[in-house]
């Protein structure tokens, strides 16, 4: 029987990359793809895919929390986080999430391969850096690091991270009513609450937060190479 | 029209992802790949492409000052530089413009935009689509 696998990246052509890496591989195959993290939940549920491949910066709700949803509902899913970074955060967060494998996008074409094998093994897959981490003692005393924890925000609720990345992301509290099936006065008071737990005054505050503690993500253009343009004759 | 097109991007999975949707095109050709705007500029000069598809976000060198260095390389007869990027926004898109690209289309849509993208810039024609404004018409 086949391995199956789910992806869950919001750019299709990332899925298209995973799809044509991990489609090579005989005796696996995808079930199924999702573009957020709530399609990948309600898939999940319902394909029970023997692998999922979560990527951390999906909109609506990131790979952190979907993984954190999904092994809420079964302790049983084998969750490969795909990340464009390896911060000491969010590698802590992914573990204390329950992901089994952690393996960073620029390096995917290398490792996510051997990354599903050891799952499919009953291993775990970490790149070289979590295996440092982890080596270093973020492990503690052997004990496995309980899951569905979220250290970086120990005071909010579920709802309360899937709202916070919603206001951070840009929706009104109307938007993140009509997504979420609540009224807009329940999303209000949720935000209330998120404000007053985190000690932010305003969304600004709160997008700062989330950029932070990897809720969202970020990109920058990248360096300007100088020493090249120095060379360019007739400028 | 046979188009020959090299693909810069950091991440060979996307890369991978790419190559996928442009295969479709038997005509076209992927001749080489870049994984910063440092390299992209060296390969641009080696192979001689038609199209250069180039991410924002890069190592080493940044897809809008390596969009400006082949600019400024190949004043005549350069090849075309169409942005498959994730900044989905209208001062990026500008900024992509003003350094020399003839097109510009946001990574989330790529499966969409993209073979009708390159078949525009390669006939040298602008092709732009955001998010929130899908394809402008030159």
């Amino acid at each position: 029987m086949k391995l199956r696998i789910l992806l869950a990246d919001d750019h299709e052509i990332v899925r298209r990359g995973l799809c044509s890496l991990l489609q090579k591989h005989e005796g696996w195959e995808i079930c199924g793809e999702a573009a957020d993290g709530r399609e990948a939940i309600e898939m999940a549920k319902r394909l029970k895919p023997d692998v999922i491949i979560v990527d951390i910066g999906m909109p609506s709700l990131n790979g952190l929390e979907t993984t954190r949803q999904l092994m809420q509902y079964d302790p049983q899913f084998k969750i490969i986080v795909l990340t464009i970074t390896d911060s000491d955060q969010v590698i802590r967060e992914a573990l204390y999430a329950g992901a089994r494998g952690f393996v960073l996008k620029s390096d995917a074409a290398r490792d996510l391969v051997s990354a599903v094998e050891a799952l499919q093994s009953k291993r775990m897959f970490f790149t070289p850096r979590v295996n440092d981490l982890v080596l270093a003692g973020f492990l503690d005393k052997g004990q496995v690091v309980p899951r569905n924890e979220a250290p970086q925000l120990p005071t909010l609720t579920v709802r309360e991270r899937e709202i916070t990345q919603l206001l951070a992301e840009g929706k009104s509290s109307k938007e993140v009513a009509v997504l979420l099936n609540l009224s807009t006065k329940t999303v209000e008071t949720h935000r209330s609450n998120i404000m007053r737990k985190l000690s932010l005054h305003s969304i600004r505050d709160l997008v700062v937060y989330a950029i932070k503690n990897n809720i969202i993500q970020i990109q920058l253009p990248g360096p300007i190479q100088y020493g090249a343009q120095l060379t360019e004759s007739g400028d | 029209m046979a188009v020959r097109i090299l693909l810069v991007d950091d991440h060979p999975i996307v890369r991978q992802g790419l190559r996928t949707l442009l295969q479709g095109r038997g005509d076209w050709e992927v001749v080489g790949e870049a994984s910063d705007g440092l390299e992209a500029v060296e390969k641009v000069e080696d192979l001689r492409p038609d199209v250069v598809v180039l991410d924002v976000t890069m190592p080493r060198m940044n897809g809008l000052e390596a969009c400006r260095m082949i600019q400024r390389k190949h004043k005549d007869g350069g090849p075309e530089v169409l942005f498959v990027t994730q900044h989905d926004s209208p001062q990026m898109m500008r900024e992509a413009l003003d350094a020399g690209a003839r097109g510009y289309v946001v990574k989330s849509n790529a499966a969409r935009d993209l073979l009708a993208a390159v078949e525009s810039v390669s006939q040298h024609k602008v092709f732009t689509a955001l998010t929130r404004n899908p394809q402008v018409p030159n």
